[in-house]
């Protein structure tokens, strides 16, 4: 196994390597620099000359891509060109903020998608089918940020029940911060819940046909243990793969949420860095993303050589 | 096909389905009465009700952008936090007469190249620190510094010399008399000189001011508390202040209204007329000026070399229409960059482009041109569009296809201060809120020596240098005010459409609040009624 990790270790590596190059080249083909950015719009070009000194960026573009890598592999990431503070803080907060509204959201589309599941697939009332197949429907048909406004709208301005927007961190006043989370998770949620609740019901609806639930059925078996025990158990498999999929979108979608609710995570600090043009915070952002995903293809790796002795020695 | 078989009766009944939901909205309404409540939470009550000013409670501001501590000294979207932290050394009444804060009085010389100013004594840094006449020297020759890209930098190079005479008196002795130094005062923050870098680092920010920053958390925002030792006795009422970044325009009217924030100086003019329709919201104007609209042009792109074009583009643009639309009314259409409070306003001037599609046609056709297909560049945000769209249609009225590019604001920037603009650009400006001669000495879009639109002019140059070095008052000052104002508006160098008013959009129970000219938000007298 060692030696299989040994063997996967350099092409991780190049492809990391690539990336920083490609994230650093790409930003500095984007017109527009920091040191404009900083000098504001009545400023003199003589100004943004000075900044741009400051900032370094007035030297040889490889000797500016050395130093970052060099600051990286010293594990500073040094100071926000814009923004302010160091990056590896703001990256710290970010993240924290994005995995709490992802894993909010993440226990809204388990709660609300086997509600939808189990009810569209067993409930024999057709209007409360009915009213589960619209509900999904618009939560699948309705993009998010219209979904976010019209929640602001009935539980914040008119209801007075949950603030609109902005975070207090779950883990320093969590009867606060849940509710700070509800709106926002909820808003993510919806669609990943809708897709997961047909999915769902469809997986249901297949188990129940299956013979063993009519002979289980015809031996008596109570109706309920029949739902729980054997047709949920067997629907749930491909539910499980898809919410792994879903979490990905989740992430993904964070990025919009978090405007309209003014959740300040990943995606507002990518947006606020990339239109100030922070090259620092976005190209440590672009690299750690990069980094995430190389570190789960060869986690991945690992677990299918562990599996799969075969693997290991192609 | 005939189903053999039934569907086995695995259906949830009604009754437990009922107790379902009713034990899951149970146990969240259980879990939500145990919990403070975060709307209440945020709209600290702050005392009984009642009249005349109230000790305590927390503000809340609504800012769409955050604190950049980068640009702690240069004029930024977001200087709102800079009077809470900091003093300046004095601060215009309306009618732009200096009014002592960290300076108590001042003198200038006959010769108009020095001042001697009168510090205050008993002040105290938020470390406990005093102030001193070496912190205003540090904060002149800090604002000299090019590295802190303030637009008053070439004012602040004026000052040559340092005099101190004791702890709290400084002669100023400038290398040729300007007018705009209590501009300069106006805008200059005093810092702690001990922590300058860590200030602009976001780090540390020291100073006298009414609040200590206790809390920077980048993209969300910032915490005040009270400072017990400020120097004005009893001031400020308030406990603490919070800014909370709101990015998105509808969201931050959303926190508006339902009471989690209580000011903000950010709401976009389209939704202004729904705060209007709220009963707990008030909307005041600062006739100042927050900036203006304009509409740039590269006199060096054919056929916009030619004057006559430029005028007729200055013709052509409805500014009345732009104000209700893009600002909902809260402005001033204006062919010239000066408010109201400006010495330079006069009605002539602001009335002297008005919307006459049918004059500039005119212009056009005595130009040699029936038709013309130019480029617009504008900001890529929603109100900057608006406007650009705006232009857009009117010059199409008069025969001018205008082909838009949307840009980020990093690059529009960078093509301003790079002069690389195209022939026509949609942008905003500052500056004209203060002496006249400040704008034409440090926004760049109106330089004389160098600016986006390449115009040259020995008469513009030898008028705004006369104009800045001219003592302010006076017959001569107004003459030189007026050749400005007319070379402005002859040239069409830059066209001004629309000059934004500092909209504060507040709770009804939040009183005192002011803004100075740099849009510093001083809450030394604002408290919160029952």
């Amino acid at each position: 196994m060692r030696g299989y990790l040994l063997r996967r270790l350099p092409s991780a590596l190049l492809v990391l390597l690539v990336a920083s190059f490609v994230a650093f080249a790409l930003l500095r083909l984007v017109p527009g620099d920091p040191a404009a950015v900083l000098a504001g719009p009545d400023a003199s070009p003589e100004t943004e000359a000075a900044i741009r000194t400051r900032l370094g960026l007035d030297a040889p573009l490889h000797t500016q891509y050395l130093q970052w890598i060099g600051d990286l592999l010293t594990g500073d990431l040094g100071p926000s060109y814009a923004i302010g503070g160091q990056t590896a803080d703001l990256i710290a907060d970010g993240l924290g903020a994005t995995v709490e509204l992802t894993l909010g959201a993440l226990l809204f589309v388990v709660v609300l998608g086997a509600a939808f599941g189990i009810l569209g697939a067993t409930s024999r009332n057709r209007w409360v089918r009915g009213t589960v197949r619209a509900l999904t429907t618009a939560a699948l048909a309705v993009p998010p940020f219209v979904t976010g406004v019209l929640l602001v709208l009935l539980f914040a301005v008119l209801l007075g029940a949950l603030p609109p927007g902005g975070r207090v961190p779950l883990l320093t006043a969590p009867d606060l911060g849940v509710q700070y989370l509800l709106l926002p998770a909820l808003c993510l949620a919806l669609p990943s819940a809708a897709v997961l609740g047909r999915y769902l019901k469809d997986g249901i609806e297949r188990a129940l046909a299956e013979d063993y639930v009519r002979t289980a059925t015809a031996a008596g078996v109570a109706p309920r243990r029949l739902l729980w025990r054997h047709a949920l158990p067997n629907a749930l498999p491909p539910v499980v793969t898809l919410l792994g999929m879903q979490t990905g979108h989740l992430l993904g979608g964070a990025v919009l949420v978090e405007a309209i609710f003014a959740w300040p995570g990943l995606g507002q600090l990518a947006e606020q860095a990339l239109v100030r043009r922070d090259y620092p915070v976005v190209q440590d952002l672009l690299l750690l993303l990069v980094t995430v995903f190389v570190l789960v293809q060869l986690l991945t790796d690992l677990v299918h050589a562990r599996l799969d002795p075969r693997i290991r020695w192609e | 096909m005939t189903e053999l078989y039934s569907t086995p009766s695995t259906a949830l009944s009604r009754r437990t389905t009922l107790r379902a939901a009713g034990g899951g909205t149970l146990l969240l309404g259980l879990g939500l009465a145990g919990c403070r409540s975060a709307v209440s939470e945020a709209e600290a009550p702050a005392g009984k009700a009642g009249t005349g000013p109230r000790r305590g409670g927390t503000l809340t501001v609504a800012v769409n952008s955050d604190f950049t501590p980068s640009l702690l000294f240069a004029q930024s979207g977001q200087s709102l936090q800079h009077r809470l932290i900091y003093n300046t050394l004095t601060r215009y009444d309306d009618r732009l007469r200096p009014q002592p804060e960290l300076a108590t009085s001042w003198e200038y010389a006959q010769d108009g190249r020095s001042i001697t100013l009168k510090l205050r004594s008993g002040v105290t840094y938020h470390d406990g620190r005093p102030f001193t006449a070496d912190d205003v020297i540090f904060a002149v020759k800090n604002l000299q510094n090019p590295l802190r890209a303030a637009q008053l930098r070439a004012t602040a190079a004026a000052v040559t010399g340092f005099e101190k005479r004791g702890d709290h008196e400084l002669v100023l002795r400038l290398a040729h008399p300007v007018n705009n130094l209590f501009d300069l005062f106006e805008f200059m923050i005093v810092t702690d000189r001990h922590s300058v870098e860590d200030a602009v680092a976001g780090k540390k920010l020291n100073g006298t001011g009414p609040f200590k920053l206790t809390k920077w958390s980048p993209g969300t925002g910032l915490r005040f508390t009270r400072n017990e030792k400020y120097w004005q006795p009893d001031r400020p009422y308030l406990d603490g202040v919070e800014f909370r970044v709101v990015p998105q325009a509808d969201a931050l009217l959303s926190s508006l209204r339902t009471g989690q924030s209580q000011l903000s100086f950010s709401v976009p003019g389209k939704n202004l007329a729904v705060v209007a329709s709220t009963p707990d919201l008030a909307i005041s104007e600062y006739t100042t000026g927050g900036g203006a609209f304009y509409l740039g042009v590269n006199t060096t792109v054919a056929p916009l070399n030619d004057k006559t074009v430029r005028q007729a583009l200055a013709w052509a643009v409805d500014r009345e229409r732009i104000l209700k639309q893009v600002l909902g009314g809260y402005g001033l259409a204006s062919a010239t960059p000066w408010p109201k409070s400006s010495p330079a306003f006069s009605e002539t001037g602001r009335t002297h482009y008005t919307y006459d599609p049918g004059k500039a046609r005119e212009l056009l056709k005595s130009a040699g041109h029936s038709r013309l297909d130019l480029p617009l560049l504008h900001i890529n945000l929603p109100g900057d569009t608006a406007v650009a769209e705006a232009i857009q249609y009117d010059l199409k009225q008069i025969g001018v296809q205008v082909t838009l590019r949307p840009t980020d604001p990093a690059t529009a920037q960078k093509n301003l201060i790079a002069q690389k603009m195209p022939g026509l650009w949609a942008m905003s400006h500052g500056f004209a809120q203060v002496q006249p001669s400040t704008l034409a000495v440090s926004a760049y879009p109106f330089n004389e020596a160098k600016n986006t639109s390449k115009f040259r002019s020995a008469a513009y140059t030898k008028v705004v240098r006369e104009a800045w070095t001219t003592p302010e008052t006076g017959a001569r000052a107004n003459t030189l005010r007026q050749q400005i104002t007319d070379t402005l508006l002859d040239e069409a160098f830059i066209i001004d459409l629309v000059i934004r008013g500092a909209v504060q959009v507040a709770a009804k129970k939040l009183h005192g609040v002011t803004l100075n000219k740099f849009s510093y938000l001083n809450l030394d007298d604002a408290y919160l009624a029952g």
